[in-house]
């Protein structure tokens, strides 16, 4: 009688079980797709090097680019690359990672190209920092310039706050100085 | 194509009976398929059947690290396997070797270079939704002709070449021996 109950209860209701595309809810915590933010990245390698499996490699074309590589074929989804980056390039969605027909080659990879800047300053090539990384501390014009001279120019504002410009020599003064990286 | 061809194509997409293969897995993959075919996800809503042997499967599952011993044993399970057969790479282990990867006993090769794979399904492991969608997505291959084994079978056959036998195992030996044949 109960079975009886149970089957007419069921009778017109929807089947309980779970097709292909109907995800049950997850945590915001769960680890899926990979993503990269190609603006955001500034190819410093970390996610190269906590990555144990060896997922994440780069290539670079001297002075034009540099391009962050993701073989989904190596990667165990552990998240260590999206806690360790530090511009929060990466970041694993909560959708799952489709299902793949071609060999483990094309389609289960992802490349970001991280087209190289010159500096404003000096002309060097290099990587530029994301708007965010540099924070209120750069002026618009410092913005552009490369690692070497952004290293200058901090040790520049230093020397300044020390030195009242009234008793430094004319030959030390920023403009002239920074002829070379030094 | 006949309508008789056509009616068996399309019982092979609505019943496709799989048979699972561990190459050396950590057993996460595996441990992926038990819900699978539980009530919850259900492979039988799509005519997917488990069975314990490959002679009766037209999908093997692959899920796993390859090894040197396990090899050998892909290839005689597969060969054993009734054509048209497809084949499903669960999670990154059968296309890397994983974390695995550089470990002696670990060959560094995709499962791609062993036998011909028609879907891989990422993860590590991946969902059981995911697996199921890759079984579904290998029978419709199966339907439509177009897994790689199928298409190599087709192609010799328009090349009207005799038809290669697969390599028959020496059961005369011991099962162990047999495996460290496969072994470098
Ligand atoms: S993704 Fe993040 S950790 Fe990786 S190279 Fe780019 S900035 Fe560095
Ligand atoms: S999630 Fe883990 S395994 Fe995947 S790329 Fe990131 S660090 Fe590597
Ligand atoms: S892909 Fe991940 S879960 Fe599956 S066998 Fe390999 S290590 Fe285990």
């Amino acid at each position: 009688m109960a079975m009886l109950k149970t089957v007419l209860a069921n009778l017109l209701q929807p089947s309980r079980t779970r097709a292909p595309a109907d995800m049950p809810p997850v945590p915001q915590t769960y680890r899926g797709a990979l993503v990269h933010d190609a603006g955001r990245c500034t190819a410093c390698g970390t996610c190269a090097f906590v990555c144990a499996p060896k997922a994440i490699s780069f290539t670079q074309v001297p002075g034009i680019s540099v391009s962050w590589h993701f073989f989904i074929g190596q990667c165990s989804f552990c998240g260590l690359c999206e806690q360790n980056c530090p511009t929060h390039a990466i970041s694993l969605e909560t959708a799952v990672p489709g299902v793949m027909n071609n060999a483990a080659g094309d389609g289960l990879r992802l490349e970001s190209i991280i087209a190289l800047k010159p500096c404003t300053r000096c002309g060097a090539a290099h990587v530029p920092l994301p708007e965010s990384a540099m924070g209120s501390q750069w002026s618009e014009e410092e913005k552009g310039y490369c690692p070497e001279c952004r290293r200058w120019a901090a040790s520049a504002k230093l020397r300044s706050a020390f030195i009242p410009a009234e008793t430094a020599t004319p030959a030390a003064s920023p403009a002239l100085e920074g002829a070379g990286h030094d | 194509m006949s309508i008789l061809s056509r009616v068996v194509a399309i019982a092979r997409r609505k019943s496709p009976w799989i048979c699972r293969l561990n190459a050396g897995s950590c057993n996460g993959c595996d441990i992926e398929i038990t819900p699978l075919l539980s009530p919850r996800y259900d492979a039988e809503q799509l005519g997917i059947e488990l069975h314990g042997t490959p002679k009766h499967a037209d999908i093997v599952l692959i899920s796993g690290t390859l090894t040197h011993r396990s090899r050998k044993a892909i290839l005689d399970i597969y060969d054993q396997v009734p054509s048209p057969k497809a084949v499903v790479a669960l999670g990154s282990c059968p296309a890397s070797g994983n974390v695995f990867a550089g470990s002696p006993t670990v060959l560094n090769e995709s499962l791609d270079t062993i036998v011909p794979v028609d879907v891989w399904v990422p993860g590590c492991p991946p969902r059981p939704q995911a697996i199921l969608d890759g079984i579904a997505r290998a029978a419709k291959l199966l339907e439509e002709g177009a897994t790689r084994s199928q298409l190599a079978r087709s192609l010799q056959g328009q090349q009207a070449q005799p038809q290669p036998q697969p390599a028959q195992p020496d059961l005369t030996q011991p099962e162990l021996a047999r495996c460290e044949q496969g072994r470098p």
